[in-house]
């Protein structure tokens, strides 16, 4: 008997993480091979042309597991009736645009579709956020959609996740697959922070701690982190335009993992609705070590934390909180 | 004497991988213009199982011109960001040897692109050039038995100059992409029908991937709440059938760069993905799609160009659908891509010395 089919929105769906995504969403990579979808994009009116251009090539494409595509640019018709939503949409950075304008201008955005959200999603809609500034961003639709339950608004860390694994990888020289649990704390910003003191690898004789196949304290301490917190930068230095392949790649762990568990001693990275966990304060969306079973993520709790990231954890906790400060002021 | 167990018990100690299902040994697919807008989107796809299985772990070979080097790096990049279980290795080079170098796949979708004001005639000579040192690559490095797919336009030329240039290569595998085409027809039918994609099968796309290409709906089936139907007695308009449908297959391209000021990357790659996937794990029974491959005479198409038939595949192998009834129209626009074809081929030799 097959699956009814879940409505996916993908919104920002005219830009090039878009254009990467749905592809992968129609073809089953975030929810399974066997799950149908259907998709709703939205994307501005100026966009409305290229957003039926995307439709019609979804359509090219006779995707098997493509129930039907909404292509709007109304937010209510959007959000209307979905399980998923993927926020890919929102004002990007300009050339002399300063943060308080970035903010500024997604605060609005991100507060209308907060409503719209709200009103018309399904019930137990998840939600993950992309757009930057994500984890401020993920606040703001959670502080303006009160009924949508906090713990399914998630924002993007996972691809940051995911490149420190490849990381390791290739500085261990074995398969990503091999390596797990690293951890990424904090702000999908400049501030995270990569941390790799659980991460194991996969050996023939067992599972080994990172730390100590690596053998170098100071390349994981430093270059390590800098690599992976300022790797965003040297994609659009070498492509001249920002990740979309691995962001949208990443999006569709995220969801699937959340949506389908993550394997057994296997953590990831989210970030959610802090709890206080880790002397992290409440109330900001922070990444965190998670695992997730029945379609629930839950913080890995337990993990002993050592000075130095202490004080690395905090220190993106008090960006954080700054963003927060600057995004209520834009509302007033 | 040792018990079974305790033997099982050492063998998990010594070398535990012997017990473990051992996954498939990776399979290297090259991308040719990789750093290009379908580039993009079909390694994505590769990576991710979509071309040739979900179990099956891949490398990608990735080539493109010096001046693309740094884009085609970051590419590289992010594949690696993307932590892909199925991907093996990368390589991205502009040294055409390095891309080729035991290939059992190659995806061919770089080639000299058409500007504005260039004449066909000019297109058909940029690419003939390409296409003769690709194939001299293809037979000096790329694994026996290494499946080709022509996707850079005029693909059945290219891919005809391709298969004249590297003579050790079967021209079975050699084939140019007009499931794109294909695709596009279902995907028309569906709408005009209101039923979904897959419940629509066996158009065929005869021709040249081209404006002549001939969309035919005279044996295509659609799925309905009384069974398997002709589309021909549910559309039941054999007007449409033969002339908004046909233009509007036809052009569809054209109507996509229109939308989106650029061309179709999404649905070209994931025609591509279709395309590799059926040849090499077969298509479903009573099924058939439609690939650019070298005529053998088939349907009065004469031999020696590549041309768009329907096809069945299995165990690795496609073989032309046979035995259909061809009417007067259909052979007025199966014709007539002969002719295109023909002349394209007859320009090619042309630039050949």
């Amino acid at each position: 008997m097959a699956k009814e089919p879940v409505r996916v929105l993908v919104t920002g769906a005219a830009g090039q993480i878009g254009y990467a995504l749905v592809p992968m969403i129609a073809r089953g990579v975030m929810l399974g091979a066997d799950q149908p979808v259907i998709l709703h994009m939205l994307d501005i009116p100026p966009a409305a042309e290229a957003l039926n251009g995307v439709k019609m090539e979804l359509l090219d494409a006779a995707f098997p597991l493509l129930k039907g595509i909404v292509a709007t640019t109304d937010v209510v018709e959007a959000c209307t009736g979905v399980s998923v939503a993927v926020m890919v949409g929102g004002f990007p950075r300009k050339d002399g645009m300063e943060r308080k304008d970035v903010m500024s201008k997604n605060v609005s955005i991100y507060k209308s579709q907060a409503s719209a959200l709200e009103a018309h999603a399904a019930p137990s809609c998840k939600v993950l956020v992309v757009a930057n500034p994500a984890n401020t961003n993920a606040l703001i639709l959670k502080e303006f959609a009160p009924s949508i339950p906090e713990k399914n608004i998630t924002c993007l860390t996972r691809l940051d996740h995911n490149r420190a694994l490849g990381q390791i990888a290739e500085k261990l020289n074995v398969q990503v697959t091999d390596v797990r649990n690293a951890i990424i704390w904090g702000n999908h910003s400049s501030t995270q922070y990569p941390d790799v003191n659980h991460a194991t690898v996969k050996t023939p004789s067992g599972e080994k701690p990172v730390r100590e196949l690596v053998a170098d304290d100071e390349w994981l301490n430093t270059e390590f982190i800098s690599t992976v917190q300022q790797r965003g930068a040297a994609i659009i230095k070498a492509r001249k335009q920002s990740s979309a392949l691995s962001a949208a790649s990443s999006a569709c762990d995220h969801i699937r993992d959340w949506v389908l568990g993550t394997p057994e001693g296997t953590y990831v990275s989210m970030g959610v609705y802090s709890d206080g966990s880790y002397g992290v304060p409440a109330g900001l969306i922070y990444s965190f070590p998670v695992t997730c079973s029945g379609g629930e993520w839950t913080i890995v709790q337990g993990l002993p934390i050592d000075e130095f990231s202490r004080k690395k954890m905090d220190a993106t906790a008090q960006e954080l909180s700054e963003e927060k400060t600057l995004a209520y002021s834009c509302l007033n | 004497m040792m018990s079974s167990n305790s033997l099982v018990q050492r063998l998990m100690k010594w070398c535990p991988w012997l017990l473990r299902d051992e996954p498939k040994k990776p399979v290297k697919v090259l991308v040719t213009g990789a750093a290009g807008q379908i580039g993009y989107a079909i390694v994505a796809m590769i990576a991710r199982g979509l071309m040739l299985g979900a179990d099956q772990p891949v490398v990608l070979h990735m080539l493109d011109l010096p001046v693309a080097a740094d884009a085609l790096n970051g590419i590289r990049m992010e594949l690696i960001d993307a932590a892909l279980p199925l991907l093996r290795g990368v390589v991205a080079t502009s040294d055409q040897a390095e891309a080729f170098k035991g290939v059992n796949v190659a995806v061919l979708i770089g080639g000299w692109p058409r500007k504005d004001g260039m004449e066909r005639k000019d297109l058909i000579g940029k690419n003939v050039a390409i296409y003769k040192s690709q194939a001299s690559a293809l037979q000096q490095h790329a694994a026996p038995n290494c499946k080709v797919l022509v996707v850079a336009n005029p693909a059945n030329t290219n891919a005809l100059v391709l298969k004249q240039f590297a003579p050790a290569i079967p021209a079975k595998n050699i084939t140019c992409l007009t499931r794109l085409d294909h695709n596009r027809a279902l995907g028309q039918l569906a709408e005009k029908l209101n039923v979904h994609v897959a419940d629509v099968k066996n158009a065929i796309i005869w021709g040249n991937h081209s404006s002549t290409q001939f969309p035919d709906t005279s044996h295509a089936t659609a799925l309905t709440d009384r069974g398997e139907r002709p589309v021909r007695e549910l559309v039941a308009d054999e007007k449409w059938l033969r002339e908004e449908f046909v233009s509007t297959v036809q052009q569809r391209g054209a109507a996509v760069i229109k939308a989106r000021k650029q061309s179709s990357s999404l649905s070209a790659a994931s025609a591509a993905c279709d395309h590799m996937r059926d040849w090499i794990l077969g298509t479903p029974k009573g099924t058939w799609v439609s690939m650019g491959v070298y005529s053998d005479g088939s349907y009065g198409v004469p031999e020696g160009i590549f041309y768009s038939f329907p096809v069945t595949c299995e165990k690795g192998e496609w073989s032309i659908v046979q035995g259909l009834q061809i009417d007067d129209f259909a052979r007025s626009k199966m014709d007539a891509s002969v002719t295109e074809l023909k002349e394209e081929k007859r320009i090619a030799n042309g630039f050949v010395i």
